[in-house]
């Protein structure tokens, strides 16, 4: 028995990944493939691809890549706008680079791990090695879930996690019109700057704006959420109600709004409340409620009411669904005993429906709160319609680009995609959201059930 | 002998009145606006202005129909969205099963890590990385394409999904895999035989989802798509009602309503398998 066998393993492990399962543990095989992952990683470190071909001088893609990343590229002025460095590029590809080297790192360290557990095994059973056919029957044993999981890894990898990672390191920069928009000009990094102008007061205008929307995206949040979910969870018991007599009907009906799209209802609800020409004013003057014109849409009071209105008209059918088939799912017993001691129809439904329902509908009041507070359709499409502004401005709004109704998604979205762009601002804007937001997600799922059951955490 | 006659407590009728009257309320603020919409699509008049109040338009006519069709490039962004939306739909159906199957059945390495992450990403809405899928797209030329879209959309659905179905197959028995595999069934059999027939309900549910995200959504395809062909549905009838004029009203309304119909007959039809999956998405405690 070899008492140095750790020691070794893990000398020629370190000095290149899977050395020391090739030499000493007996698992050529993974070994090999260790040594094949740092041999394509470094082969793109050292040579580089030039017009000649393949030229050994550690600059390669990914030495390439990390240092575009560092610098963003040089701001060559003499050159095209077309052959200039592209901050935003680099920093993509750069991104890219140290996800790979990111993976290469995790092999890394699994290895040494398996280092430890096979020299672990070695030590127990006095001097047994698993050896290769070991390996081909776990690789045997974990080849459907890899396979089935390769599809996913590889769109999350790219489409989720790299521009979540972007949108984080795109706050630090200065990526923002007039004077920094790629390839014309370079972006820098700039630090806490950002964070700075927004939060501290270094744009005063900007820490104004953000205080509004911040205020009214959580007022926004539990109104609309509220509202969506004591609309529907009301229908739902009104319909359960046995003095109802076309219950069906009336549900058929109210799942309506959740049938329709729910940019087109926006769309349709912008126009009907269209203050000058709207329906909705012609109704009310012609009934003689009002004289003049109510300002639905451009009015900051009015505006807010009709998002929270619209969202609930869109949103309660959902709510109306989950509490029905919540109910229905309640063992009568519990009403039959309450029936026995008395307890009236209200009392009933005051004591033992409503807390139940309330209990067992928490994680979705969660979701949908979260769900309210990204809703950016709400804030937008409402405010489009034909011949209607973009809803109430504010005193910053020419600045800004935040008006009245805006809600932090909402703004990410118009100083992405509106002039003048601030992808800068966007940026931390986004930050906040997913720091904000994913506490509440973790909180939620703690409390449900497959959390409560599952061997998971 | 006195008759026995049933008698309805006082306070019963008033609750039942007082909650017909309330339900009626919602039933007449439900269906104006849709009556609205349809009836515009039928209204000779061009403009918001020269509808009225009367959802019911004095001499219906096709002629909104006519222009959509003449005028505008309706067809090619219905049969767009379609596209996409098919797309979208499959891939997510056969990403996500298999996912949410081997989450739910298998151990290997970082499996916990990769679910928690699953549920950050969930709750991160997926235009705020827009830039970077912009960059992305252009480099691997799936700007201004559908298979672009449909790439971003199937990403976006992942998370989320993957929970949602493996919740609803935690909840099946795993002695069910036990048989089959004493049977010599394979993982893949297993799965194909046992799970999916069973999983049903859910998957129906994922399905139609992920088959109506395409429609609605707005912000990735006005990034992505740039040209005039390539536009799907809500980015094209946006664009009618998005103007300073206002003389596109009814013939968006027309186009709306091409796309709420189909919505509204799925949904009619699928409201049962919707209900019990709703329950086992949303009520997990």
């Amino acid at each position: 028995m070899d008492t140095h066998l750790r020691k070794k393993a893990l000398l020629s492990g370190c000095l290149w990944m899977g050395l020391g399962h090739i030499l000493y543990l007996k698992q050529q095989l993974k070994g090999a493939l260790y040594a094949l992952a740092q041999f394509a990683v470094l082969f793109f470190v050292a040579f580089e691809q030039t017009a000649e071909g393949l030229a050994l001088n550690f600059n390669g893609a990914i030495v390439k890549g990390v240092r575009g990343f560092i610098t963003l590229g040089v701001f060559n002025p003499d050159l095209p706008v077309r052959q200039r460095d592209h901050s935003i590029f680099m920093m993509i590809d750069g991104l890219i680079c140290l996800l790979v080297l990111l993976v290469l790192a995790i092999l890394f360290v699994l290895s040494i791990r398996n280092i430890f557990k096979i020299t672990a095994h070695y030590k127990a059973t006095g001097g047994e090695l698993p050896g290769n056919r070991a390996f081909v029957r776990s690789v045997s044993e974990q080849a459907f879930p890899a396979i089935g999981l390769s599809p996913l890894v590889i769109l999350l990898l790219f489409f989720v996690i790299l521009p979540i990672l972007f949108s984080f390191f795109l706050a630090f920069t200065n990526y923002s019109f007039p004077n920094n928009i790629p390839p014309a000009n370079k972006v820098d990094w700039v630090g806490f700057k950002n964070f700075v102008d927004l939060f501290g007061g270094g744009q005063a205008m900007w820490t104004g704006a953000l205080g509004r929307v911040l205020l009214w995206t959580l007022a926004w949040g539990v109104l609309s959420t509220g509202c969506v979910y004591f609309c529907g969870m009301f229908v739902a018991l009104a319909l359960l109600n046995r003095d109802i007599k076309v219950a069906p009907v009336f549900r058929s009906l109210f799942i309506l709004p959740y049938a329709v799209p729910s940019i087109i209802s926006l769309m349709v609800w912008s126009n009907i409340l269209n203050g000058t020409f709207g329906p909705l004013n012609a109704i009310l003057k012609q009934i003689g409620v009002i004289q003049t014109n109510i300002p639905w849409l451009s009015e900051i009071g009015f505006a807010r009411f009709s998002m929270v209105f619209v969202n609930t008209w869109a949103g309660f059918p959902y709510h109306m669904l989950m509490v029905t088939s919540i109910l229905t799912s309640i063992s009568p017993d519990i009403f039959e005993a309450a029936g026995i001691d008395g307890a009236s129809n209200w009392k009933r439904t005051r004591f033992i429906t409503i807390p139940l329902v309330l209990r067992q509908t928490m994680p979705l009041v969660i979701m949908s709160f979260t769900y309210n507070i990204n809703n950016f359709g709400a804030a937008y499409f409402l405010f489009s319609g034909a011949g209607s502004t973009r809803g109430p401005s504010a005193a910053d709004t020419v600045a800004t680009n935040a008006n009245g109704i805006d809600i932090v998604v909402s703004w990410i979205y118009k100083l992405t995609m509106q002039n003048p762009q601030k992808f800068q601002y966007a940026a931390v804007l986004a930050v906040l959201v997913f720091v904000v937001l994913t506490p509440f997600a973790i909180w939620n799922y703690t409390r449900t059930k497959s959390y409560k059951e599952s061997d998971l955490l | 002998m006195m008759k026995r006659t049933r008698q309805i407590p006082a306070g019963r009728i008033v609750s039942a009145v007082l909650i017909h009257v309330v339900l009626i309320i919602f039933a007449i603020l439900i269906i104006y606006p849709l009556l609205y919409v349809m009836g515009s699509a039928f209204s000779p008049s061009s403009s918001l202005q020269g509808i009225g109040i009367n959802p019911f338009p004095q001499n219906p006519t096709l002629i909104q129909f006519e222009r959509l069709f003449n005028t505008t490039n309706y067809k090619v962004w219905y049969t767009n969205t379609l596209t996409i939306a098919l797309m979208v739909s499959c891939a997510t159906l056969v990403i996500t099963s298999t996912a949410a199957y081997i989450f739910s059945r298998f151990k290997f390495m970082l499996r916990k890590q990769m679910m928690i992450a699953f549920l950050v990403f969930q709750i991160f809405p997926s235009f705020v990385g827009m830039v970077a899928i912009y960059v992305l797209l252009l480099r691997i030329g799936g700007l201004d394409t559908k298979w672009g879209l449909a790439l971003v959309y199937i990403a976006g659905n992942i998370p989320y999904n993957t929970w949602l179905v493996k919740s609803y197959m935690d909840s099946i028995p795993k002695s069910f895999d036990e048989a089959a595999r004493i049977d010599g069934a394979s993982n893949f059999t297993t799965y194909r035989r046992i799970i999916l027939p069973i999983a049903k309900p859910i998957l129906t549910f994922l399905i139609i989802t992920s088959f109506l995200g395409p429609w609605m959504d707005f912000i990735i395809p006005r990034m992505v798509l740039r040209s005039e062909k390539q536009l799907t549905l809500a980015v094209g009838l946006f664009q009618l009602i998005d103007g300073r004029t206002a003389n596109n009203y009814t013939m968006f309304a027309a186009g709306a309503l091409l796309v709420a119909i189909p919505f509204v007959f799925l949904f009619l039809i699928g409201q049962k398998s919707l209900l019990t999956a709703l329950g086992a998405a949303g009520v997990k405690e």
